[in-house]
């Protein structure tokens, strides 16, 4: 009798597991994830490939994206002024009054940008009437604080603090200075560089910078310039009648930069070529970025956070689509991440940009124009492709060291 | 001893069956999976009871000068008779740089069910004397486009849009 009643109840206790085990068993799908709404609200059909997402929408002439430190937002120009939004859903905000006319915007902190431009009125063909400004959000008078004036070229600082500037000093002479995030002078470097600098970036470390100097006689020169000893020294002069397009890239495999040379025939028309060289520490000289093959030309570049990738805009060959590519520079891989069918991308040296994370590049594109007026049955501020307006372009870790 | 074990069994026995329950009734409780999620698509079926018509040859006859005519094309597709359809068109440049815009209205009486009507528009298309100083605007490619947005709306709550980007 008490055999049987010890086996009822664990017969009942298995029953109880088993039911107890089948119903946790029984949930019905699995979750899939909400792929997010666009952030133009409107369809999404950039003519970039599957995974372009667009970062703004309407009319404008845009250009000069910059990702703010922590990735959440992203300045740009239109029309000359100065707007930021999220990244993903959100309106712009505005930086600038209607008649600035800024050239490039880089964030010094979460809450403040440095603009190179000029305010209305001071603009004229004298690239020395540029000035740098600073800008901070919350102030409702759009207010900018010139902090720096006859700038030639900035970028952000060592660690992404500050600013690096370029003055013009004299008619032949550059001369670069530290500025901390509120525009004060942090250094003034005495040694000055002949020529005009026209573009600058960091070295990985923080410790050098990488300068395209236009000398006498419009030549073009590669300097290195060592922000700790105060030192520069020429590393490349480039034949006469080629320029250097653009600001020189300091990789982890040397320094890459773009070449301008001889125009070529392309479509009935004529378009300039560019070239992508490379100094790296053991070539003694430069010498063509390898991975890119022998036809690619190069429009603009960038080089990742982590230093070891560029982004590069430009053609597999003179007839070819322009696109986005990553380059590995270790591996000598180049990737198309962009599926161009029939737009136009921005090839301007300021016109892309990396998210700190190094995980999406934003470009500027817009459809091919046409003579003929189109209709579109949208709002003009969701319209995508028929203005330039900026996509992100996730990369992911491609191109990334393996 | 038996006492004993007849009761952790029958606290066993409780617990399996009140846990699975529970269960049971969190999963028949679950309604509609993440899937369902995604929003509800616009109500199409029927089609939108307002609908505007741009002629595309009267676009490409427009020029940059002021008294330029623009006619809209006014459906009623819906069902009901409408009483009242109220037309803004918006005029603007490409250029966002530029607070040039103009604005002109016009609106519909009686617009039955199934019905159409023209309505005429005289834009300014030139470009204001006070934005063509271009000294301040940033290199653009080409010159900008004129944007024309024309909106309608009723007071039943029906409304329609359309955007033409039209080269001067």
């Amino acid at each position: 009798m008490r055999f049987r009643a010890r086996s009822a109840l664990k017969c009942v206790a298995l029953l109880a597991a088993t039911v107890f085990l089948a119903i946790g068993c029984m949930h019905p799908d699995r979750e899939t994830s909400i792929p997010p709404l666009s952030a133009a609200g409107e369809q999404v059909d950039p003519g970039l490939g599957p995974e372009a997402q667009p970062l703004s929408s309407g009319p404008g002439y845009k250009g000069s994206p910059s990702w703010s430190p922590h990735g959440g937002r992203v300045a740009f120009t239109v029309d000359g002024y100065v707007v930021d939004k999220p990244v993903g859903a959100g309106r712009p905000r505005r930086w600038t009054t209607r008649d600035f006319v800024a050239e490039d915007a880089e964030w010094t902190s979460e809450d403040s940008l440095a603009i190179l431009g000029a305010a209305s009125g001071a603009v004229s063909a004298d690239e020395t009437s540029r000035s740098v400004y600073r800008a901070r959000s919350g102030e409702e008078s759009l207010g900018v604080r010139e902090v720096a004036k006859e700038v030639l070229a900035m970028s952000r600082g060592p660690g992404g603090e500050g600013l690096i500037v370029v003055f013009q000093t004299g008619p032949g002479e550059s001369e670069l200075a530290l500025l901390r995030d509120n525009g004060a002078v942090d250094r003034i470097y005495t040694s000055t560089v002949g020529g005009r600098i026209t573009g600058l970036s960091l070295s990985p470390d923080g410790r050098s910078a990488a300068l395209a100097v236009r000398a006498a006689g419009h030549t073009f020169e590669l300097h290195t310039f060592d922000l700790r000893a105060g030192v520069h020294r020429r590393i490349a002069m480039l034949d006469e009648g080629l320029e250097i397009f653009g600001a020189p890239q300091w990789t982890k495999e040397g320094i890459c930069y773009v070449v301008g040379k001889e125009a070529a025939t392309v479509g009935g028309g004529t378009a300039p070529l560019y070239d992508l060289y490379s100094i790296t520490p053991g070539s003694g000289g430069p010498q063509p970025t390898p991975g890119v093959g022998e036809d690619f030309v190069a429009s603009s570049i960038r080089v990742s956070p982590d230093g070891g990738r560029l982004a590069v805009i430009g053609r597999l060959n003179p007839n070819a689509p322009v696109n986005l590519y990553i380059l590995d520079l270790a591996a000598q891989d180049l990737e198309a991440v962009t599926t161009n069918e029939d737009m136009q991308i921005k090839t301007g040296p300021d016109d892309l940009a990396w998210s700190p994370g190094g995980d999406s590049v934003a470009i500027v594109a817009r459809g091919a124009l046409s003579d003929e007026p189109r209709v579109r049955a949208a709002p003009k501020r969701a319209l995508l492709a028929d203005f330039y307006n900026l996509y992100e372009i996730p990369v992911g870790d491609r191109g990334a060291a393996r | 001893m038996k006492e004993a074990a007849i009761w952790i069994s029958g606290a066993a026995f409780a617990f399996f069956a009140t846990a699975g329950a529970f269960l049971l009734l969190a999963n028949l409780g679950t309604g509609p999976s993440e899937r369902n999620l995604t929003p509800d698509p616009p109500p199409a079926e029927s089609g939108p009871a307002l609908e505007l018509t741009l002629t595309q040859d009267r676009l490409a006859s427009l020029r940059a000068l002021p008294g330029q005519e623009f006619e809209v094309g006014v459906r009623n597709a819906g069902d009901e008779d409408l009483s009242h359809v109220n037309l803004t068109v918006e005029v603007s440049s490409e250029n966002t740089a530029l607070s040039d815009a103009r604005y002109y209205r016009e609106n519909v009486n009686e617009l039955p069910a199934g019905s159409s009507v023209p309505v005429r528009f005289y834009l300014d298309l030139s470009q204001r004397e006070s934005t063509m100083d271009t000294t301040s605007a940033p290199p653009a490619p080409e010159p900008p486009r004129k944007v024309i947005e024309v909106r309608a709306t009723t007071p039943e709550g029906e409304s329609a849009i359309k955007t033409a980007i039209v080269p001067l």
